[in-house]
């Protein structure tokens, strides 16, 4: 696709059944089961994810596991594993950020990538998306559907249009045809309600939706009126929010009990560093340690940062160094102690900390 | 087609040909090896329709010509697996083909011959001898710089350029880059650029022989490399390749030189705690001292000096480790120099004695 007269173009891209798909990526036994991802229904729990065999049981997202249950005897449950998920997404998120570095994520398994600049496939948002989906595949053993098109609206609805496994792009030019045979319920924010409202001013899908002046719309629907004038004529400005970047990495905790003295500070860090050492190990192995700090707030709410390049590593030791240092510029009872990292950006989409020979 | 061949003289051309056919392929045809006898002469032909190979050789024994195609792999396991010596007897019968030696008695499925396809070839830009090891020279020294899926298409190949008087190859995956020149002989009205898709660059470098010449014909669409007893032939990759000599340092100001093997040798172990995926070094030159330092997320850290010649000054720059060592391991003289000018800027790197190849590596912010 090319760009249009505003020359945005936007990828909205989404896994197939991402939990169910990396199961039956990880046993394709499962391939052919009407199969769900979720919570034992002994435990109250409910579907997060099912295939597309178990969805023609009716069963959906969401749905309590007992009534999947009753819809379809033989569904095949299996408890999630959200550390194998995780790292799929992971997984698929790279594979975005190769294209550019504009990626919006939506969910684990969803986001929203701004290709209008890319020099990628030639600019050709198409191709791009053609070469996501496949890498996806290739790579990451699952499939995605994608919609390109100028704005992110378009791009959702357009992803959704050929799935599962589907690519569909609205270009420019047909935008317009495209939008006024789409009914209203299609729109981001029109549920049930409003789709009856809508009904009622004999609107259905919106071509009907446009033949209603702007002053009306606002009248019965407010400043979401206002929205939907906009997406009935193909129209959404917002921009694709870049994700944010995680700097550092730390735990806090507020003690029920002011810590009278250094020692019984020195007495709780260990406990507060298992915590946080869980959490560095999931961080993201894009990131890099730069350097350890801890924060102590005293009980007249005084708050002091200890920060180090330690070189012995991210350890307990370094921490109560930092500990002893910090306590002696208040040298009074601690509310609270935090224990953290400062982290640097190492993805290749973050600005690049390895630099390029040619300027792409 | 009858003939029969000795175990070893059917394994080299097979051995030739037969790893550009793919064990997955979407047309049947593809996993065979095209067999044609003619005159004497045996060739096999492989090709996964980007790069064809023929293997060339003389039989003792040809009783009847002719083509046929057989599945290349089960030929080669076959072939590997009788005695060393066997001879073996090729014959057609009712469209399968019969191999025996001694006791053995193994029959193939075939396709016919016109099924094959053939790289379909136009017409030369420029024509040259050059001896094989040259050529292989030219590819080794500098195929570990090109890209490997790269979505610039056009990085997951090598650059040949034929201008006046030299030959030169260029690879680059957008980070680093090496380029190797040789003078030739020839004279050419404007420069020609061909770029040979990574699985030819690799294919080649294999069966390039070490002695004698080989004929080289760069066309539009397609290059062609001939020798004795092979034919290769690649499709080019359509699109143009970067500037690379604008990307060539051309300022640099600070000179090191030291012993390939030290460096070589100290960059090796600094990479063991250099992190996994980003490969980091720091790099801290003073004079005549070059420290490096590597640390990974678990903040374990490496720590290195060697004696260098250095006199420009206090510099602090990083490098991805194994951009390094591919090039230390690469070249083969016992000095190396590196020439740089900042942090953020490109380094060249030579051997002082042979300046027939250079590489350029960018840095990393650390």
């Amino acid at each position: 696709m090319d760009a249009g007269a505003d020359g945005r173009k936007i990828i909205h891209c989404d896994c197939d059944c991402f939990f169910a798909a990396v199961e039956i990526r990880d046993d394709p036994s499962l391939a052919e089961l009407p199969i769900a991802v979720g919570g034992s229904h002994r435990r109250r729990g409910v579907i997060a994810t099912c295939n597309y065999r178990a969805r023609e049981y009716g069963i959906h997202s969401a749905m309590p596991t007992a009534r999947a249950l009753r819809l379809c005897p033989g569904l095949v449950l299996i408890p999630p594993d959200f550390e194998k998920y995780r790292e799929a997404a992971m997984a698929v998120r790279r594979i975005f950020h190769r294209f550019t570095d504009r990626v919006e994520p939506l969910s684990l398994d969803e986001a929203y990538l701004d290709v209008s600049d890319s020099e990628h496939c030639r600019g050709s948002a198409t191709l791009i998306a053609r070469e996501v989906r496949s890498a996806i595949r290739r790579e990451v053993g699952i499939t995605a559907s994608a919609g390109v098109a100028p704005n992110k609206f378009l791009a959702k609805i357009a992803s959704d249009w050929r799935k599962p496994d589907g690519l569909f792009v609205v270009c420019p030019d047909d935008v317009d045809t495209f939008v006024s045979g789409l009914p209203v319920r299609k729109l981001s924010g029109v549920g049930k309600a409003t789709e009856r409202k809508l009904d009622r001013f004999g609107v259905v899908t919106c071509g009907d939706l446009r033949r209603i002046g702007l002053a009306e719309l606002v009248d019965a629907f407010g400043a979401f009126g206002h929205r939907l004038y906009e997406l009935s004529r193909g129209i959404d400005n917002r921009p694709v929010m870049v994700e944010r970047i995680r700097k550092s990495l730390s735990v806090e905790q507020t003690y029920a009990a002011d810590l009278p003295d250094l020692d019984s500070c020195l007495a709780k860090l260990p406990e507060l560093f298992m915590q946080f050492r869980q959490r560095l190990r999931r961080l993201d192995d894009r990131y890099q340690v730069t350097r350890q700090f801890l924060k102590i707030r005293f009980d007249d709410f005084t708050i002091t940062t200890v920060e180090r390049h330690c070189p012995g590593g991210v350890a307990l030791e370094s921490y109560q160094r930092l500990c002893d240092e910090g306590w002696r510029r208040g040298t009074r009872p601690v509310r609270l102690l935090g224990v953290g990292v400062r982290l640097a950006d190492m993805a290749p989409g973050s600005g690049g900390r390895q630099l390029a020979l040619f300027d792409a | 087609m009858k003939f029969s061949i000795s175990r070893e003289a059917f394994l080299k051309p097979l051995q030739l040909v037969v790893s550009v056919v793919e064990r997955r392929q979407t047309l049947p045809v593809l996993s065979n090896v095209l067999i044609s006898l003619d005159d004497g002469r045996l060739s096999l032909t492989g090709t996964d329709l980007e790069v064809e190979i023929v293997g060339r050789q003389a039989i003792d024994e040809a009783e009847e010509g002719g083509e046929i195609t057989a599945p290349a792999r089960k030929l080669m396991d076959i072939c590997k697996s009788l005695p060393e010596g066997a001879q073996i007897r090729f014959s057609e019968e009712g469209g399968r083909m019969l191999l025996q030696s001694g006791r053995s008695r193994f029959t193939l499925s075939t396709l016919p011959a016109s099924e094959f396809p053939a790289v379909d070839e136009g017409p030369g830009q420029v024509e040259f001898n050059i001896p094989g090891a040259e050529l292989k020279g030219l590819i080794d020294s500098t195929s570990f710089a090109m890209a490997q899926q790269d979505v610039r298409y056009y990085l997951n190949g090598m650059l040949w350029e034929a201008a006046e008087g030299t030959l030169r190859a260029v690879a680059t995956d957008g980070h680093r880059l090496a380029m190797a020149t040789r003078a030739m002989p020839f004279s050419v009205p404007e420069k020609i650029q061909a770029i040979i898709p990574r699985k030819g660059v690799v294919e080649l470098s294999r069966i390039l022989p070490e002695e004698g010449e080989v004929e080289v014909v760069l066309g539009n669409n397609h290059v062609r490399i001939q020798g004795e007893d092979f034919r290769f032939t690649s499709k080019l990759i359509d699109g143009a390749y970067p500037d690379y000599d604008r990307v060539l340092p051309k300022g640099g100001d600070k000179t090191m030189s030291g012993s390939r093997e030290l460096l070589r040798s100290a960059f090796a172990r600094t990479s063991i705690l250099s992190n996994e995926k980003y490969r980091g070094v720091r790099l801290l030159l003073q004079e005549n001292l070059l420290k490096m330092t590597a640390n990974n997320p678990e903040q374990e850290e490496a720590e290195e000096e060697v004696s260098v010649e250095y006199e420009g000054g206090e510099l602090e720059i990083g490098f991805n480790v194994n951009y390094l060592l591919d090039v230390l391991n690469v070249l083969r003289g016992d000095q190396v120099r590196f020439l740089l000018s900042d942090a953020n800027s490109s380094a060249l790197i030579e051997d002082p004695a042979n300046e027939s190849a250079l590489y350029v590596i960018m840095p990393m912010r650390l």
